[in-house]
């Protein structure tokens, strides 16, 4: 289960989810933004965030479909080229996500597709992040997803801090107090001269 | 608090790995006569004037910076040594040679305090970064056979620098990984026959170079 604290994992569980609603349900109307009345009819498909899909999903209230981030289209285009797929806008937490749903909607071929998306993007993401230049943000980086920007940058800036170092400067860093003008101190102290 | 180390990123900051490479032994020729300087780590000297002597490094740069001594350049910093690393390095793609540990902090630091010392110091340093940069290379060319049978990786002879540079990486890479190639991900078609615990069946482990 995801972790309490976790950002990452508390934002995961806000993705959207289309559920299909096994039950009629009064009062709850407020989930289904195009209902009329304050009822969700048996049948009817509403978005929820996931950790709500979950609970309900577990109280065999709805039926989980699956986002498009993994359907078939998605999974032709991963096989065709992986790292130009822009899975960010798909889904950031496309791995996390993958992870938490597949028992959801019983879809066994999934793991293996999130296997497969992965090594095929790190090989991509390796290539990149230790030889980009400092500054430059490469044309790649707004598609990866959380996770896989989370690797990059950790090679990036590891990278980045040898450089940092190696070209050298002072050893001793200056207090960023020690920066700061007298002058102030000596105007307030003036008027009690 | 620029030389501190960040928690999320990796152990050590390179400013701290220098502050370790500090404690090697260097040799120096010093041009005063000083008594024995008696130290936790150990007893330094006494030091008389144009005998060769072995201080630490971080001892060797403050006596170098008072222009107290001389310092010998390690045995490893000659251009006919270090063209033979780095011919043998452009060689042999699949392994690293035989370094000091502390090699890329060393030479950095001599570079910056003892450049009088060293002969041919701009042949030295060319030198020194094109090994870097061949091995860099050659650790970068193994990370891409990391696949998900990978559960931990084999690396020989490099020195403390270059894991540094990785370390971030491949940690989070070898984490993605094991998550992905979780039994409970993968469905395992022969799952229900084969009772081997789930360990067993993650494959021979993948070296970046051959035993």
């Amino acid at each position: 289960m995801a972790l309490y604290y976790d950002i990452d994992d508390i934002m995961m569980e806000e993705e959207l989810i289309s559920v299909v609603f096994q039950v009629g349900a009064n009062g709850i109307g407020l989930l289904d933004p195009g209902s009329e009345t304050n009822r969700i009819e048996q049948g009817a498909k509403v978005d929820l965030p996931f950790w709500l899909a979950h609970e309900l999903y577990l109280r065999q209230a709805v039926g989980v479909q699956l986002p498009a981030a993994y359907n078939q289209k998605t999974r032709k285009e991963i096989q065709a080229d992986a790292a130009c797929v822009d899975l960010k806008s798909r889904c950031p937490y496309f791995y996390e996500l993958g992870c938490m749903i597949a028992p959801l909607v019983r879809d066994r071929t999934i793991g293996s597709f999130l296997l497969y998306t992965f090594v095929s993007r790190y090989k991509e993401i390796l290539s990149k992040a230790h030889r980009t230049a400092l500054a430059a943000v490469p044309k790649f980086f707004p598609l990866l997803t959380r996770e896989e920007s989370h690797l990059f940058e950790a090679a990036h800036s590891s990278m980045a801090a040898f450089k940092k170092w190696r070209l050298g400067g002072s050893r001793l860093e200056r207090a960023s107090v020690l920066g700061r003008k007298r002058k102030s101190i000596g105007e307030m102290q003036t008027p009690t001269l | 608090m620029a030389g501190q180390s960040d928690p999320h990123l990796s152990i050590f900051s390179a400013s701290e790995v220098e502050f370790l490479a500090e404690d090697e032994t260097m040799e120096i020729v010093p041009n005063m006569r000083m008594d024995a300087l008696h130290m936790i780590c150990g007893d330094f000297g006494p030091f008389f004037p144009q005998i060769a002597t072995k201080v630490p490094l971080w001892l060797a740069v403050t006596l170098k910076k008072r222009g107290k001594c001389t310092i010998r350049p390690p045995e490893w910093m000659s251009v006919e040594k270090l063209t033979q690393v780095l011919e043998a390095e452009r060689e042999s793609p699949r392994e690293f040679q035989p370094l000091p540990f502390h090699y890329v902090e060393i030479s950095r630091l001599l570079f910056d305090h003892a450049r009088d010392d060293i002969p041919e110091i701009y042949m030295v340093r060319s030198l020194i970064e094109d090994i870097r940069d061949v091995r860099f290379h050659k650790v970068e060319s193994g990370l891409e056979t990391i696949s998900a049978r990978t559960h931990a990786v084999k690396l020989k002879n490099l020195s403390v620098m270059e894991v540094n540079i990785v370390r971030p990486f491949i940690v989070r890479a070898l984490q993605a990984f094991y998550k992905h190639d979780s039994p409970e991900m993968i469905p395992q078609p022969d799952a229900t026959g084969d009772r081997r615990p789930p360990v067993a069946n993650r494959g021979p482990r993948r070296d970046l170079r051959p035993r």
